[in-house]
């Protein structure tokens, strides 16, 4: 299959940055359409599209916003998580920077569909472009009547904040960055069952609806076209629907975002990012670093959808997909991913705390040539200590790629620790002189 | 490497209540009473209110830059402080350069080169990650992923990305940079400052189309009266 632009249809076309020309593309028909529709059946038109949220978990985004109380006794937040940190995964960043009036639209809907009184658009710090870009757009919107006090004449309030992160992973955490938005160190909470959802008591206590940049784009296209338009798109795979952004990176032609229907093979997704350079394909990281990686053998087809990614020994995630081709080493790959979560894990919960450094500690010993007979065994006992063993995922996604690297790369690991050297015979510069 | 997971470093002692020179220009405090509107307890200032400490204070966040942050907020030094150096783009650590070059070395930018550029801007400016020159011009930082990985290996400055770098571009940029008056860590910080602030909520700005909200309370007094709830987990 082909790439399908449905969100990307006019990325790239400065007009569609532009309040006029976003209406002109048949922006806002769907907030005009929403305005006369019952709260219910925008929620049933999510429904029946059977999109998941796109940040990485995959979960169904309407009982999300069907979980909002219908009985209004506290004030209602949107937020939209644009903490984009996900190595690999640069999509958000696009969306913003060239359809932020999709962005813009779709929280709306979201705040009409259950009843929101602001949104907060959390947005790392780094991204200050697509900040830029999203605050013109806010901006183009309030004056025109489509944001603040009665929307469109229909009576319906709905204000737009922004907020930028200041350099914290963790931040993506749903919780943490309730928190981060609340002015609190970045850090997760007690999650369901042991303490109520978001959508019952999120910001400041109150219900709030999160979802990632994506999820929100996609719906003005439902509420226009109708959520069962939508789920003809991806009707080849178990239970993925619409289109996906892949953020294409590494050792191919032209890296860059992809949008492809569910149901694409994860080669053709190669051949469209302009195939392999510098050697042939070794390994593949599909959803960001938290996801196990794939060897060529596993690469081969693969069907991108959420459960037959599963079944290939890997996951979506989040959509950003790193090619890596026969001169990289793995084992350096995997310790600086190891690095990665080390840095990145906020401190709250030991295993994840003490459990990165640790694996980078091992990891970092045998890229020095200094591993012991052990190491991969004791890595492995590492991650299953982490494993479901922290408030949020980080631990989780730190624990993944090391026990899934050494499971499909074993003898890597083996030959890197008996001879203090990578089996690759030339490889590439992947760590410090 | 260490520089980014070294654990407290320890830090300056907070100035007494009585020494507290406040800092922060008229258009500061505007912009912070604007950005409280957005929020409903003077808590949720704290970050917003952090970026605007970083420009008015030089790009560095000193014991005087959180206490001031602390004191408009109406909330403690403690906990502004432990906020501030909980996030790595609030330099906190020690006074930075006039620029500070954020070197990407995460994934894929290390597979696409990263290390090699490292070493190459470590070789040219005379310092290691988390150095500053001794002029005072260029701090070097190593960075987690700044998701922007099809153009590896990348670096950024101030608000701007710089990728693929290779040793002219580099070379270039800092030839660029030397002879720029303004400094790119303040003017990052005064960006996200201004992302912040719709068009009618900046001091100063268009007419409002929406009536401007009443003003906060006055600084010193704590605006926030919810009971926190802490987890006991």
């Amino acid at each position: 299959m082909a790439e399908l632009k449905l969100l990307f249809e006019h990325a790239g076309n400065p007009a569609y940055q532009t309040i006029e020309g976003y209406i002109a593309k048949g922006g806002y028909q769907a907030l005009d359409k929403a305005l006369k529709m019952e709260r219910q059946a925008i929620i049933d038109q999510i429904k029946a599209s059977g999109l998941r949220g796109r940040g990485g978990a995959g979960f169904p985004t309407w009982i999300k916003w069907n979980g909002l109380p219908k009985e209004k006794t506290k004030r209602h937040h949107i937020v939209c998580n644009a903490d984009e940190g996900e190595p690999g995964t640069f999509k958000d960043k696009q969306l913003m920077e060239e359809t932020p009036f999709l962005l813009v639209e779709g929280m709306t809907l979201a705040g009409i569909a259950c009843q929101g009184d602001a949104g907060y658009i959390y947005i790392r710090g780094e991204f200050i472009d697509a900040a830029k870009a999203m605050r013109k757009a806010i901006d183009e919107a309030y004056a025109a009547g489509f944001l603040g006090k009665n929307i469109r004449g229909s009576g319906i309030d709905f204000d737009l904040y922004i907020h930028l992160g200041a350099g914290s992973y963790e931040c993506g955490e749903e919780s943490a960055l309730m928190s981060s938005i609340m002015g609190e160190r970045g850090m997760p909470r007690l999650k369901f069952p042991h303490a109520p959802l978001p959508t019952i008591a999120g910001l400041w206590d109150e219900p709030t609806l999160i979802n990632n940049v994506e999820t929100f784009c996609c719906a003005p296209f439902i509420v226009n076209k109708g959520g069962e338009w939508y789920a003809t798109m991806g009707a080849s795979t178990k239970n993925s629907r619409g289109t996906k952004l892949f953020s294409v990176s590494g050792h191919v032609g032209k890296p860059g975002n992809y949008e492809i229907e569910f149901g694409t093979t994860l080669m053709e997704l190669l051949e469209m990012s302009g195939g392999m350079t510098g050697g042939k394909l070794k390994a593949c990281v599909p959803g960001g670093s938290s996801v196990p990686i794939m060897t060529a053998e596993m690469c081969d087809g693969a069907i991108i959808g959420y459960e037959e990614m599963m079944q290939a020994g890997s996951m979506v995630g989040s959509g950003g997909c790193m090619f890596l081709n026969d001169k990289t080493c793995i084992v350096q790959f995997i310790w600086r991913t190891a690095m990665f979560y080390a840095v990145e894990s906020c401190g709250k919960c030991t295993p994840c705390r003490e459990g990165t450094k640790w694996m980078l500690q091992i990891l970092e010993r045998i890229v020095k040539g200094n591993g012991q007979p052990g190491d991969k065994e004791l890595l492995l006992d590492i991650t299953s200590q982490i494993d479901g063993r922290s408030f949020c995922g980080l631990g989780d996604a730190a624990a993944w790629p090391v026990a899934g690297a050494i499971k499909v790369f074993p003898e890597e690991f083996d030959y890197y620790i008996a001879n203090g050297k990578s089996i690759v015979g030339s490889p590439l510069p992947m760590v410090p002189a | 490497m260490s520089e980014l997971i070294q654990l407290g470093a320890s830090r300056p002692k907070a100035p007494k209540p009585e020494d507290l020179k406040l800092q922060f220009s008229d258009t500061a405090v505007a912009e912070l009473e604007a950005l409280l509107t957005h929020y409903p307890d003077s808590k949720s200032g704290i970050l917003p209110g952090l970026w605007i400490a970083q420009r008015e204070y030089g790009g560095y966040l000193s014991p005087e830059a959180i206490a001031e942050t602390a004191f408009r907020l109406g909330r403690s030094y403690a906990e502004v402080e432990g906020v501030a150096t909980f996030y790595s783009m609030y330099n906190t650590a020690h006074k930075v350069g006039k620029h500070m070059i954020e070197v990407c070395t995460c994934l894929t930018c290390q597979v696409c080169g990263a290390y090699p550029v490292a070493e190459y801007l470590k070789k040219k400016l005379g310092v290691d990650f988390g150095g500053t020159t001794e002029d005072g011009m260029f701090t070097l930082h190593e960075v987690e992923c700044l998701n922007a990985c099809d153009r590896a290996p990348l670096i950024q400055v101030g608000d701007q990305y710089y990728g693929p770098v290779n040793e002219k571009s580099l070379d270039e940029l800092l030839e660029k940079l030397a002879k720029q008056d303004e400094s790119t860590v303040i003017q990052m910080a005064d960006s996200i400052v201004q992302v912040h602030l719709a068009s009618f909520e900046k001091p100063g700005g268009q007419p409002a189309t929406k009536p401007k909200p009443a003003a906060p309370a006055p600084p010193a007094a704590p605006t926030s009266t919810r009971i926190r709830v802490e987890e006991t987990s």
